[in-house]
């Protein structure tokens, strides 16, 4: 396919021809190293280029924060305002008499624990008092209790506003 | 199969038991990455890096290890029999088979499995002079060569004390024990072979004040409750926060 690629040059001097990539040299073309152009990265007639562009779309060229979260938002005219909430706090606890410390020692044997499913977390906080309900027949038709206690009379939006209340951002979507 | 993997196996598991350090550690000591595509959507994760090593008597994490196998060199390939049950540990006592110090008998000092080597102490040993300089002539020091595993040395049967092959079989409790061909005496398991950098046995250990302690590691403090960590975290700071700025409502 080269080779007469060449050869029509040679009938055609003055046509410019355009190439087109068929070979097999040409299929390593996939050195993508100076594609990522963000930033202050690239020549003076890109950022150019670019800086035109930004107006009216904005997400094309996005500016690249290497993996840092923001602490604020920008609002319409670009100003950035910052959100203390935003920050993260860290709650580091009193370590005062605590026992354990960052290294085990080499003595100790092999602890083995079983995982810790949602089922055994229902079973430790529901299981005895559905078992007392039972035995004091405080069910109803349905099976639900009669006198629910704190847990029990807890609905599902009403948990995750607790979790939430916490101001963490892992509800985050 | 990935390449890191691949470099990394060459390592010996008796190098790295008795190095004690993290995998990960000596994997990541031991590359040489010369170039990373970036971490974006266009890009595949490909890495250019050292795919072929010298394993000599320095460890693999070691400066010197780095300067043997520096960017640039390229060293003939050795061909190393595969060993599928290694026989030979830190503290044996082998006899030499060749060289100077044929029919001598000593104990291991080092394992090197990534060569199938074994120096056995204060055997088949050479001067080198260390410490050279124009004046100088050097300080004069022995060190051992190392021998191949599997025709230069021997495992010792301890009942004669002469050289044996040896056969890997099961004892009646279920133990794995190398077993003396010609008597059939089994040959235990030295106590140096659970020598590590760290310690001489895990049981002589000696405990320093920021390792935790056998009684408070097995000690049960987990009683479940109906909480996130967070929630679990605030109770315990005993902060309640009602008026806070919920992420999903900030203008994007």
């Amino acid at each position: 396919m080269v080779l007469t690629m060449y050869l029509s040059r040679l009938v055609l001097p003055l046509k410019w021809t355009r190439a087109i990539s068929t070979s097999v040299v040409n299929n390593g073309k996939r050195n993508f190293r100076k594609f990522l152009l963000h930033n202050k990265r690239g020549s003076r007639s890109f950022k150019e280029e670019r800086k035109k562009l930004k107006g009216n779309e904005p997400t094309d060229v996005p500016v690249y924060h290497y993996g840092v979260r923001p602490t604020g938002y920008h609002d319409a005219k670009g100003n950035f305002i910052a959100v203390p909430e935003m920050i993260p706090e860290l709650m580091v606890p009193d370590l005062t008499d605590f026992k354990l410390k960052p290294y085990v020692s080499y003595r100790v044997p092999d602890v083995v624990q079983s995982e810790f499913t949602a089922q055994d977390l229902f079973d430790a906080v529901y299981s005895r008092k559905i078992v007392e309900d039972f035995k004091n027949n405080k069910l109803d038709s349905n099976g639900n209790p009669t006198e629910p206690s704190e847990e029990e009379a807890l609905t599902p939006e009403e948990a995750k506003e607790r979790a939430r209340r916490t101001g963490s951002d892992i509800f985050e979507y | 199969m990935r390449l890191t993997l691949l470099l990394f196996e060459n390592v010996g598991e008796l190098t790295k038991k008795y190095a004690n350090l993290p995998e990960r550690y000596i994997k990541r000591s031991m590359e040489q990455v010369y170039w990373k595509t970036p971490n974006a959507i266009q890009y595949l994760p490909r890495t250019v890096q050292r795919k072929k090593f010298r394993f000599t008597t320095n460890r693999p994490w070691t400066y010197q290890f780095l300067q043997q196998n520096e960017r640039g060199t390229h060293r003939k390939k050795v061909f190393v029999e595969p060993i599928l049950e290694w026989s030979i540990f830190r503290g044996d006592r082998v006899q030499v088979l060749v060289g100077r110090d044929k029919g001598k008998q000593g104990i291991v000092s080092r394992v090197i499995q990534e060569r199938n080597w074994v120096l056995v102490q204060g055997l088949n040993c050479h001067m080198r002079f260390t410490g050279k300089d124009k004046d100088f002539p050097g300080v004069a020091v022995l060190s051992e060569a190392p021998l191949l595993v599997t025709n230069q040395v021997s495992l010792v049967d301890p009942s004669d004390l002469l050289p044996t092959k040896i056969e890997w079989r099961f004892t009646e409790e279920g133990e794995r024990v190398r077993v003396s061909e010609r008597t059939g005496r089994i040959i235990p398991m030295p106590l140096m072979a659970d020598e590590t950098h760290d310690y001489k046995s895990k049981s002589a250990y000696k405990e320093s004040p920021k390792d935790t302690v056998e009684s408070e590691l097995t000690k049960i403090t987990f009683s479940p409750t109906l909480r996130t960590f967070e929630m679990d975290v605030m109770n315990e700071m005993e902060k309640k926060e009602e008026n806070v700025t919920n992420v999903a409502d900030v203008p994007s």
